[in-house]
């Protein structure tokens, strides 16, 4: 019987700074013949410290490494930070369920991030970036604290070329990006009522870009939100994720609207 | 089975094996522990105080040792043993277990090594009806290996597995009948009485419960270490004095506990968001995994009926109070 708990090693072939706080490592492939759809994460671990999960944010079909993109917050995450290139560490999945793609091919997408939540989404731009025609216009809409968190700053003019990038800070310090939270963009674009929203960012965030793409006449199935939550076993056993019927490493991270909105203890608890 | 012949048959089983059974411990509390004499063991309605979970699910157990970069499988190093004098109520619970835990390697191997020898037992007061009468017919949705029917002044043997056949036919026992697993769910259906609370808990929320159970519990977590189908774990990274060793291992982890639902830190610095922060929301959690999201996940039953965090709570919390609570905050809505 395959161990299930079993990580396997990967080797850090590259790590960039992402902003002040965030570093993105490129990793090897844990196991011949590993792949992930956008939205899924995998357990990154260090001996010693345990194991934390990281939404993967690299292109779907690299045969060659994944990378995640890592924010300085905890014991883990900090020792993460002091690796180096040609470091192992170790990595199990991928684990959850993605982002429906497909059901967005050929329509409009609204991709909405707050802060760390960029990364699970980035698979989906470049996949944009890489099929042009797949989808029928593409929409970031990112919101971020300050301008020195903003992450893959240097790819920017290449997501500007297939999708519409629009950037929100809460405290600009320049004239660069404008101040207020993602949900002002909405009244100021156009946003076609027909489009598929998938969204990666706070609980808060979560709940008034709903309100806001319901006001747009959204549909709640075609609106889904990725959960964070504290996971131990990635395979619904261990209860820590659990919201509703619902375990998050397992049935989630990502849900539509249409599954969350029926129980009360998503966003927080009773 | 005589009982004369049974209590041959449990000398049988001493002889060479480690048999846990319940007994009462000398300050008169009814107990699970190795059985070292054959007069000692307790076969009666009384539930043990601790359940058969522990012998399935040790409190902590290693998974893996490391050494640098290395993790290698640490399986559980047990020997065969017996457990004897499973109420049909716990043996309800077990089957859930195996289900939960069908792709743990841990628990696969302790199950592998387990003779579970189950009896028609049950409290006289007991709040799951279906076990309240027993029936043959109940027995091929249990998982056991020996099933002890308890008859007028005698057993009736069953057996549930290979394993099971084989122990009877050594102790030279052929007069048993086998009963082949059928799965867990039963012809008739899923169970009346979960999908009753399950739709009272989903559907007919009332807040007042919540609140009332959030002011009296205390957060100690009793419960959850006596209840025999609570089993969230929390898996944890322990360093040898050695540089660069260590073993990654599990325990048993409690739904009422702070850290539980800490998804940064502990960094003296990192943000602690918490998403159950206060009692209500954690005594509703544990309530939602036994009545919600055990029959959502496994259509079984996530309580068994047992009565055991109710004996065990300080703050005289009672399971099946809240049942009936849950029952009628839905009667008084529809």
């Amino acid at each position: 019987m395959i161990n299930v708990y079993k990580t396997y090693k990967s080797k850090i072939l590259n790590v960039e700074k992402e902003g002040s706080d965030s570093k993105t490592f490129t990793l090897s492939l844990p196991y011949k013949g590993f792949s992930f759809e956008p939205g899924q994460y995998v357990m990154a671990s260090i001996p010693g410290l345990g194991e934390a999960i990281f939404g993967v944010a690299s292109a779907m079909n690299d045969k060659k490494s994944i990378q995640i993109t890592v924010r300085k917050v905890g014991t883990l995450t900090s020792e993460l930070h002091n690796k180096k290139k040609g470091d192992i560490i170790g990595i199990r999945g991928p684990y959850g369920r993605a982002y429906p793609i497909d059901l967005a091919k050929g329509k409009n997408v609204l991709l909405v991030a707050g802060g760390i939540g960029i990364p699970p989404l980035r698979p989906i731009i470049l996949d944009a970036i890489k099929n042009p025609k797949k989808y029928k216009k593409v929409s970031i809409f990112y919101g971020c604290r300050d301008e020195s968190l903003l992450n893959y700053i240097k790819e920017y003019s290449r997501w500007k070329k297939v999708c519409d990038l629009n950037i929100t800070l809460d405290n600009p310090t320049t004239k660069k990006y404008p101040k207020g939270v993602v949900t002002t963009l909405f009244d100021q674009q156009n946003i076609p009522a027909d489009a598929s929203a998938f969204m990666c960012g706070p609980p808060i965030m979560y709940k008034f870009v709903i309100q806001k793409l319901i006001e747009k006449g959204l549909k709640p199935e075609n609106i889904y939100a990725s959960l964070e939550r504290h996971m131990d076993c990635g395979q619904g056993v261990c209860q820590h994720c659990a919201i509703g019927h619902y375990y998050v490493c397992k049935d989630g991270p990502v849900f539509s609207y249409a599954e969350l909105m029926n129980f009360k203890s998503w966003l927080s608890p009773i | 089975m005589t009982k004369n012949k049974f209590q041959q048959f449990v000398k049988f089983l001493l002889n060479n094996n480690l048999v846990i059974a319940p007994q009462y411990n000398v300050e008169g509390y009814l107990h699970l522990a190795e059985l070292k004499n054959v007069k000692d063991l307790y076969l009666g309605t009384e539930l043990p105080m601790d359940s058969w979970k522990w012998y399935f699910l040790p409190p902590e157990q290693k998974m893996f040792d490391y050494y640098g970069q290395n993790f290698k499988e640490s399986l559980p190093k047990i020997k065969s043993q017996i457990l004897l004098g499973v109420s049909i109520l716990d043996l309800q619970a077990l089957t859930l277990l195996n289900q939960v835990f069908e792709k743990d390697t841990y628990y696969q191997e302790i199950k592998k090594k387990t003779i579970v020898i189950g009896t028609s037992l049950v409290p006289k007061e007991n709040f799951y009806k279906y076990f309240a009468k027993f029936e043959e017919d109940k027995l091929e949705h249990l998982q056991f290996d020996i099933f002890l029917a308890v008859q007028k002044g005698d057993y009736k043997i069953y057996t549930g597995s290979e394993d099971g056949q084989r122990l009877l036919d050594k102790f030279g026992y052929k007069n048993y009948q086998h009963i082949e697993y059928a799965g867990s769910i039963r012809e008739e259906g899923l169970d009346q009485q979960m999908l009753v609370i399950k739709d009272g808990m989903q559907n007919y929320h009332n807040q007042k419960i919540w609140d009332d159970l959030g002011k009296r519990c205390m957060q100690c977590g009793k419960c959850t270490i006596a209840c025999p189908v609570c089993f969230c774990f929390r898996m944890f990274d322990q360093a040898n004095l050695e540089r660069d060793s260590g073993s990654r291992n599990r325990c048993w982890d409690s739904c009422f506990y702070n850290e539980f639902t800490q998804v940064a830190g502990p960094a003296p610095t990192a943000p602690k968001h918490r998403l159950m922060t206060i009692t209500s929301q954690k005594i509703y959690f544990w309530y939602e995994h036994h009545f919600v999201r055990t029959p959502a996940s496994f259509s079984l039953p996530g309580c068994v009926g047992c009565g055991r965090c109710t004996r065990t709570c300080p703050a005289d919390i009672d399971i099946f109070q809240t049942q009936r609570d849950i029952l009628k905050a839905k009667q008084r809505k529809k």
